[in-house]
């Protein structure tokens, strides 16, 4: 595979891989998390509970003395509430677990969008980390600005790019020629979604870069 | 690309989340509306003289426990067996072949290609490049059929289209040598490789 790019390509409109339902799946499923993090703490979560609960159950069967609480006890205390547990106590408890219930929940009904755009291709599904194309438009705004790289920073989101310069002191920055540099590197990746593009020229200067 | 069952991941996280939310929220409605530690005291006191009313009613003969308790062991049990069965799906799907079921009539018999082949040859050609900071092949298994994931790790500023043609040339070369044609996903990634790799630096 030395020939990098000397093999010919099997290409053609019949070959086109874009509308192929496979690769269709793959694109939907890599835009999108796959909660796998939230559910391996939730499982982790709900195994120890239930090893506690055994741990308890058997020792309470076998005639021991509890570890920590014993099951009966537990169950009379929680009837009990909110006697027996200092009430500020028992609302930060309430928060805590309500937040982390929260955290669940919306993980697991908000769409879980990933910050990724698609590039389109003929053969091959593409998906660009939306850092990947910060840092190529990045370079390309920093040739056009003719500033260092710690000077432009770039922001991608689903639909927009920001582009901030903060100039050489003394040297002014044309946005027109930052904005037409940024535009003509955006068209030529065309992500998708496309992003709209905002330029930010920084009022105050850099001093000595 | 990989199996993961995210409906399922959806559902099962979505109901421990309720349940979480759901006791959290008593907790603090407990501590802090007295209306509802009475009602609560009402109601989980009849429940409870209720479990223990069946607790007897289902002794082991000849025991003093009930057999709840086993029930109730076994239930904990089975829970943790699903559990570890849910965490095992996760990240799921890795194959061996690229191709399995080599249609060509003029060879007898059924041609196998490991998916090594493509793995290793992607790898070999971008192996080079001084623009990627890593690059890595896998197979996986999409709807039955296997399919290759290119995940690469440029440096910072090159130009993702670029590299998405280069590859994509790439692919329709190992399409001619395999003889079939897989689904492929290139990932082109971000992340510590290449941000810490030399080259345009932006932050």
């Amino acid at each position: 595979m030395s020939t990098r790019n000397g093999l010919p390509r099997a290409g053609g409109p019949e070959t086109d891989m874009r509308n192929d339902p496979g690769v269709r799946t793959i694109l939907r499923r890599e835009t999108r998390s796959s909660r796998a993090a939230a559910a391996g703490v939730a499982a982790v979560l709900v195994i120890a509970v239930c090893i506690y609960g055994l741990l308890e159950s058997a020792l309470r069967a076998i005639g021991q003395p509890p570890w920590l609480i014993d099951p009966q006890t537990a169950a009379e205390r929680i009837v009990a509430l909110p006697a027996g547990v200092p009430p500020l106590l028992l609302g930060v408890l309430g928060m805590v677990l309500a937040v982390c219930g929260l955290a669940f929940l919306l993980n697991a009904v908000l769409p879980g969008k990933r910050a990724r755009h698609l590039i389109d291709d003929p053969r091959v599904a593409v998906v660009v980390d939306d850092e990947v194309i910060a840092s190529a438009l990045a370079r390309r705004a920093r040739a056009a600005a003719n500033v260092t790289q710690e000077q432009v920073m770039v922001v991608v989101s689903q639909r927009l790019v920001v582009v901030n310069v903060r100039p050489t002191s003394g040297v002014p920055v044309q946005e027109e020629r930052v904005l037409s540099a940024v535009e003509d590197e955006l068209r030529s990746m065309a992500p998708e979604p496309m992003p709209a593009i905002r330029v930010n020229i920084a009022e105050s200067g850099v001093i000595g870069a | 690309m990989n199996g993961t069952p995210r409906v399922l991941n959806r559902i099962l996280v979505g109901i421990l989340g309720l349940l979480l939310l759901g006791a959290g929220v008593l907790l603090v409605l407990l501590a802090s509306v007295p209306a509802v530690a009475q009602w609560w005291q009402g109601w989980a006191s009849d429940a409870y003289q209720q479990a223990i009313l069946m607790a007897e009613q289902t002794r082991i003969p000849g025991r003093q426990e009930s057999w709840l308790w086993l029930a109730a062991a076994a239930l904990m049990v089975v829970l943790i067996v699903l559990m570890v069965a849910w965490l095992a799906q996760q990240g799921k799907g890795r194959a061996n072949l690229i191709v399995s079921d080599y249609e060509d009539e003029t060879t007898p018999g059924e041609v196998q290609i490991g998916g090594g082949v493509a793995e290793q040859a992607l790898k070999a050609a971008l192996a080079g490049r001084p623009d990627l900071a890593g690059v890595t092949v896998a197979t996986y298994e999409v709807q039955g059929r296997p399919g290759l994931r290119v995940r690469v790790h440029p440096r910072l500023g090159v130009s993702p289209q670029l590299l998405a043609a280069e590859v994509s040339a790439l692919i329709g070369a190992l399409d001619e040598v395999v003889g079939a044609k897989t689904p492929v996903l290139l990932h082109i990634a971000g992340g510590a490789r290449s941000r810490f790799s030399r080259a345009e630096r932006v932050r």
